[in-house]
């Protein structure tokens, strides 16, 4: 508002109550509405499908995963028990008791040739290791890797009944980390230069 | 009394005689050390005892036998180093170390088959063996102890301190600790009793857990097994929220909550809450069987 249209107004009364625009703008708005409606009708399916899956379907998948990674880890370091490489010893004697027979979750890794030239490296490395213990030691970590082997042939045994069992993934994650600690506190342990 | 005096003269002469045959020597050394400093200490086989002393001096006294080469004590920066030298040609000689060190030094000990104890240490302990036992007084300050096969005792002032003890299949007994706890074994089994705890984390894979004490207001606590029991009696300011899982595992309690089945397939679960539900209790095992109360 400036030159000719300018006038004083002293008070509210002389406002117009309602300015009507110049153009009728419901249809664009009515048009534009309509459009939001039917994009997010579009839309709702795929986001309700995405909300529709379970969040513990999620955490079995990441459990599974970090399953699988331990496998990984773990089986690296492990004995070769199977490989028949190197002599055979009391340690790769109780190995062989549960090595035997590979798990659904052994199947994706041993068929890797990096896994088993590592798992069959570090198999001389642990029997070196081992051999380096005093007798007593020794013996008591053999007894407790063979624990370790019990537990994640009875886990695995049990999620072979149980697949979507979170409890019995967290044990065996858990199991596979304590033997990954066990191997390399052995490791530390008869290290001649560093000692545990 | 003429008698009695050649029969010990008699005594003292065969000793002499025997140490002499056996080849054993003794070794004694002071150094002065920082109040604040680190002292680390190494020894194969026999033992080693660390006392905590006002002085600002690491002293040191030894009995070596033939196997042992040699003690060296070297101090440089606030760093004492105690060291019991072997030969090379592999030959395994014991000595059994008396160390007295400034009571607030950060102490590092690394054994193999020597059995370790500390006493009056107030600084932080770093304690290692792979079949030596270990022995420690808990001084208020953290503590990180692994140990292979050695059983570990521990007995500490209810002052808090962060602890970290891990076995493979030695056992561990725990008493009087306090603040936070992360405990883990293999094999052994693992006895804590906690003056006020703010987390305990506990994992075994067949040794039974046992735990009794209190819990701060809001602690965590955390123990798992595959094949070992789980024993908790703790009480907690505040209360807490437990939660507690097994797959073919019994449940009891002191509570008379029941537990509850996952539908058809195996596996107990009981959960609930004691008190405000300020604190949270986690206990899961697959075979074990567990018992949980909130009162001694």
């Amino acid at each position: 508002m400036s030159g000719a249209d300018e006038r004083k107004v002293s008070s509210l009364r002389e406002l117009s109550p309602a300015i009507e625009p110049a153009r009728d703008l419901w249809p664009q708005i009515e048009a534009r509405i309509n459009a939001e409606r039917s994009t997010a009708a579009a839309a709702l399916p795929r986001i309700a499908r995405a909300r529709a899956v379970p969040p513990r379907w999620l955490a079995a998948a990441a459990v599974v995963a970090s399953v699988a990674v331990g496998v990984w880890i773990g089986r690296s370091v492990l004995p070769a028990a199977r490989s028949g490489a190197g002599v055979e010893s009391p340690l790769s004697a109780s190995r062989a008791t549960f090595a035997d027979a590979p798990t659904a979750l052994d199947v994706a890794y041993v068929s890797d040739p990096r896994y088993q030239r590592d798992r069959a490296a570090l198999m001389k490395t642990l029997q070196a290791r081992l051999a380096a213990l005093p007798p007593p030691a020794r013996d008591k970590v053999m007894a407790s890797l063979a624990a370790i082997s019990r537990a994640k042939q009875d886990l695995e045994n049990a999620l072979g009944k149980d697949p979507g069992n979170a409890l019995l993934q967290e044990l065996l994650v858990n199991t596979y980390q304590d033997e990954m600690r066990v191997l390399t506190d052995v490791h530390e342990a008869s290290d001649p230069g560093r000692g545990i | 009394m003429g008698f009695s005096r050649l029969a010990a003269a008699i005594t003292v002469l065969f000793a002499s005689a025997a140490a002499c045959a056996s080849g054993d020597k003794t070794f004694e050394r002071q150094v002065p050390a920082e109040a604040h400093g680190v002292v680390d200490i190494s020894n194969v086989s026999g033992t080693v005892a660390v006392s905590g002393w006002d002085r600002p001096e690491v002293s040191v006294r030894a009995q070596l036998d033939e196997g042992v080469e040699r003690v060296d004590v070297s101090t440089d920066h606030g760093r004492t180093t105690v060291k019991v030298v072997l030969p090379h040609s592999g030959h395994r000689g014991e000595a059994d170390l008396h160390v007295q060190i400034p009571k607030d030094s950060e102490l590092t000990v690394s054994a193999v088959s020597a059995d370790v104890t500390t006493t009056g240490v107030t600084g932080l302990q770093r304690l290692n063996t792979v079949s030596g036992d270990i022995t420690a007084e808990l001084g208020g300050s953290d503590l990180e102890l692994k140990s292979v096969s050695g059983n570990v005792k521990l007995k500490g002032h209810g002052q808090p301190a962060r602890l970290h003890v891990s076995t493979v299949s030695g056992d561990v007994h725990l008493e009087h600790g306090a603040g936070d706890l992360e405990a883990g074994t293999v094999s052994g089994t693992l006895v804590v009793s906690l003056d006020s705890a703010r987390s305990v984390r506990a994992r075994s894979t067949s040794g039974d857990v046992h735990f009794e004490g209190k819990l701060a207001r809001g602690a965590d606590f955390d123990a798992t097994s595959v094949s070992g029991d789980l024993n908790v009696r703790a009480s907690a300011e505040g209360g807490y929220a437990y939660e507690v899982s097994t797959f073919s595992g019994d449940i009891s309690n002191c509570f008379d909550a029941t537990p509850s089945e996952h539908g058809h397939m195996p596996g107990h679960k009981l959960q609930g809450t004691r008190g405000d539900g300020a604190g949270h209790m986690r206990l899961k095992t697959m075979s074990g069987d567990v018992q949980l109360c909130d009162r001694k």
